[in-house]
């Protein structure tokens, strides 16, 4: 160590000493009052960013303890699956649309959430039919479009191609100390970090590329367990819940060819016949979708081609959101997932219904009352509604 | 465990207490130092470690009796022990399963048809990095360049040191061996010195490669339904120089900076490559430790410079492949290496032809753009997964694509673009000088300025605890 910068040209590296045995580095430390000035970015650093957790919970309208979810998270579920009386896998629909703690009310049963935003439940259930530890009670949610869709795993293709990478010491205790700090403090949160931020200047500056400004921001909170619910400033109007139906697009795309719907059937067909073959159950389930994205997705996989052909072909059973009375009319913020409060509605109906296609699930005595729609649509609305 | 993690941040706050506590000895402290670099590999992948502990034991051993041979025969066959031990594990893990996919592809191309069990063997982390740092140790005692460590904790201990371990700078044991022998730490300047090596490394990596860089990278190098055209293909590729800059650049510096918090001294791996003006100038600058590994005991026993021309071609070609191939078991990496064999045997050429030349401030600039435009088409193959990737991108670049694309937004383009001109401007203006030669001649207070902006936009940024790209290798 040497107190001060040598200067130019006398610091040698291994590129100046060709084949020989390399000394000792010397390492220059630049003549800087480098503790008083550790101090002074000690305080400062802090100063900003109680500023930026000032700003993150009054302005943003983060929270502390709204845990992000994680390839870890999904992991260390994953793991729990293996073992559990019931999973649930799918997309953001059955993510968003389930509460857990109302499934665990009715039932006794809390279900192991498997599910990752924007990705194929029919990976997850075949990823499920190939795993001989699994021996539960499988719920498949399915947004049909992903279901019946051209695409692979999806978004949550890291989570699914590391699971074991994400299972190791390293990344176990990462995810524990991560879960801690979220916590205490709210601007940790995967959809305001700085460089998720900045891009979004981008108004679509360039033509025929969608911007970071099109992509589908924060929308959910999490909370223990990889329970997601609406995050409360997308149910309420304004710019951000403006933006949230934008981002979907409509859920524009072209029509599914048939033959497609035929081979994701063929693929189902075989998975479900390995979990029963083993002892396990699955049962398909078809969250809400507000008529504004309905009307495009039976377009381009209409009900009868998809849904009720898979049910019709599979050795399984389902519940489709259409068919649930107590599902109906329930508040879809951004038009493709439910409002917290109408969650726990839609997931009292259709756990209830569960009970009945399936022995694995009972429900419970003290299984609190019905949930109907006037307990999450807002009065006016319900008024409104009842009205027309 | 990797350093942007906040594993790692507890993991070293404890290393500190530990290193620090009054109540150890030196011996314990070196034990303590031992023990956490384990738990720093084993956060990983637990059984692995049993790798580290085969290599150590190996070539302490192989040096312990290489100085006890009387017959040069007999060192030389302890000399070739370590080598096959060290290579034939690096060759089963990480080019195993390489070797069987081109003996399938061969044996199809004269007609036998061969259908191997699958070959699904995880590579064990660094693990390149270890083996090159402790053949070094072999080869060096082999070649008389330098005694046998003196003592098996202090040689352990330069093994599994955790700041070099994983991912360099691949140190040699005549470098950090002498800095066991006697207690060190780190006064105040060298411990908050320390600390702003780590931040700076951490922000090239967490804030300026994964966040900014990295994703642009992949709007181009990971799409397949779409052709990018010209912009996109260069943009691209010119972010993809700033992340493996920053990512590798950015890992050595948080090594450098904790070692330093420890008291310990590790050598420069990088030197504003991107300011370099000719090849053989990028090497000296990039990558430092494995350049100087490869030309010490690669380039120099092929015969170097000292047999002619037509060897001395053959040599740095054979240098070059071999070193692409230690980036990674696949071909692509070998070409890469390829380019830059011929690239430093064009220049060494130029150079005997116009011997006199000394470029003046304006052709040193051309010269060093030049440089960086070349690298940058070398890079198309280190980042690419196949050649007809490769292909697709070089395509794009030289503007011959067929109903090209816009793939990258303009934001994310912009500021891309803004980051590597800044990358290049700040090599070149400083290719001449040191990081510490500029800090010391800069007020205190633009430097507490710019350290706390650095640790801020580390914090904000959160990272998502990805792996350094040079783990893989």
């Amino acid at each position: 160590m040497r107190e001060g910068a040598l200067p130019a040209g006398l610091r040698q590296t291994a590129a100046n000493r060709p084949g020989q045995a390399q000394p000792v580095p010397t390492r220059d430390i630049p003549l800087q009052p480098w503790a008083r000035m550790g101090a002074v970015v000690f305080v400062l650093v802090a100063l900003l960013l109680s500023l930026w957790e000032y700003e993150a919970r009054t302005r943003i309208g983060l929270r502390a303890g709204d845990i992000d979810d994680s390839p870890q998270a999904w992991a260390e579920a994953r793991r729990a699956a293996d073992s559990a009386p019931v999973a649930i896998v799918g997309d953001s629909r059955i993510l968003f649309d389930t509460d857990q703690a109302r499934f665990q009310a009715l039932t006794g049963i809390r279900p192991v959430q498997v599910s990752f935003v924007g990705t194929n439940s029919r990976t997850l259930l075949e990823n499920f039919a190939n795993d001989p530890k699994f021996h539960g009670l499988l719920i498949v949610g399915m947004a049909d479009l992903i279901y019946f869709g051209p695409r692979g795993v999806g978004v949550g293709a890291p989570a699914v191609h590391d699971y074991v990478r994400n299972g190791k010491p390293s990344q176990l205790t990462g995810l524990w100390i991560d879960r801690w700090l979220q916590n205490y403090l709210a601007f940790m949160d995967s959809d305001y970090r700085l460089s998720k931020m900045v891009p979004k200047l981008d108004h679509g500056w360039r033509k025929g590329v969608d911007s970071p400004y099109e992509d589908v921001w924060k929308i959910s909170e999490t909370f223990p367990g990889r329970q997601y619910f609406m995050w409360g400033r997308i149910e309420a109007p304004g710019y951000l819940q403006a933006h949230a139906r934008h981002a979907w697009n409509g859920f524009k795309a072209p029509p599914i060819p048939p033959s497609l719907v035929n081979k994701v059937i063929v693929r189902s067909v075989e998975a479900v016949r390995r979990i029963r073959a083993r002892g396990g159950d699955v049962i398909f389930v078809r969250p809400p979708s507000a008529p504004q994205l309905r009307v495009n997705e039976e377009h381009e996989i209409p009900r009868t081609l998809g849904w009720d052909h898979l049910l019709a072909t599979v050795p399984a059973k389902g519940i489709h959101a259409d068919d649930l009375p107590q599902a109906q009319n329930l508040v879809i913020p951004e038009w493709s997932h439910l409002s917290h409060k109408c969650a726990t509605v839609f997931t009292d109906a259709y756990v209830r219904r569960l009970t009945e296609l399936t022995p694995r699930l009972k429900l419970r005595a003290d299984a609190p009352p019905p949930l109907t729609r006037l307990d999450c649509v807002p009065q006016q609305i319900a008024m409104a509604g009842k009205k027309a | 465990m990797i350093f942007n993690s906040l594993t790692f941040l507890v993991f070293f706050a404890i290393v500190l207490a530990l290193h620090y506590a009054p109540f150890f000895s030196w011996h314990q402290k070196k034990i303590n130092l031992m023990i956490a670099s384990y738990l720093f590999y084993a956060a990983w992948n637990p059984p692995f470690v049993i790798l580290l502990w085969v290599s150590t034991v190996v070539d302490w051993w192989a040096a312990q009796w290489m100085v006890r041979a009387r017959r040069e025969r007999t060192r030389k066959l302890w000399m070739l022990t370590s080598v096959c031990v060290n290579l034939g594990m690096l060759g089963y893990f990480k080019y195993g399963g390489f070797l069987m996919q081109n003996f399938v592809a061969v044996a199809a191309s004269i007609g036998i048809v061969y259908h191997p069990p699958g070959w699904d063997i995880v590579l064990p982390v660094g693990i390149s990095f270890y083996t090159f740092a402790t053949l070094s140790y072999t080869l060096d005692v082999y070649l008389r360049r330098s005694a046998p460590a003196g003592s098996f904790l202090n040689y352990a201990l330069f093994v599994t040191f955790f700041p070099h371990l994983v991912a360099g700078p691949i140190m040699r044991p005549t470098e950090l061996v002498p800095q066991f022998e006697e207690p060190r730490r780190a006064n105040p300047n060298q411990m908050f010195f320390g600390l702003a090596l780590l931040t700076l490394g951490l922000f090239q990596k967490v804030v300026v490669a994964d966040g900014f860089l990295a994703p642009v990278v992949e709007a181009v190098y990971d799409q397949h339904d779409k052709v990018p055209g010209m912009l996109d293909s260069w943009v691209a590729t010119l972010a993809f120089a700033g992340q493996i800059f920053c990512d590798f650049a950015g890992y050595s510096t948080s090594a450098i900076g904790v070692a330093l918090c420890l008291g310990f001294a590790m050598p420069d791996n990088f030197r504003f490559p991107y300011g370099a003006v000719g090849f053989s100038d990028f090497w000296r600058r990039w990558h430092i430790t494995l350049s100087s590994w490869l030309r010490d005991y690669l380039y120099i026993p092929l015969g170097g410079n000292r047999h002619g021309q037509a060897r001395t071609y053959a040599a740095l070609m054979g240098t070059m492949l071999l070193g692409g191939l230690w980036h990674g078991a696949n071909w692509t990496f070998v070409v890469w290496g390829g380019l830059h064999g011929l690239y430093l045997s064009a220049e060494r050429w130029l150079k005997a032809r116009f011997k006199g030349f000394t470029p003046g401030r304006a052709s040193l600039i051309a010269l060093a753009l030049l440089t960086f435009l070349l690298v940058n088409i070398t890079w198309v193959f280190f980042r690419a997964k196949t050649f007809a990737d490769a292909g697709v991108i070089l395509t794009g670049m030289s503007g011959l694509a067929a109903k090209p694309s816009p793939l990258i937004a303009a934001g994310p383009m912009i500021i891309a673009v803004a980051i590597v001109t800044a990358i290049f401007g700040t090599h070149l203006a400083m290719r001449n000088t040191t990081l510490e030669a500029v800090i010391e001649r800069t007020p205190s207070v633009a430097i507490a300025g710019i350290w706390t902006m650095l640790l801020f936009a580390v914090i904000v940024e959160q990272g998502q605890g990805s792996a350094f790209i040079y783990f893989a290798f």
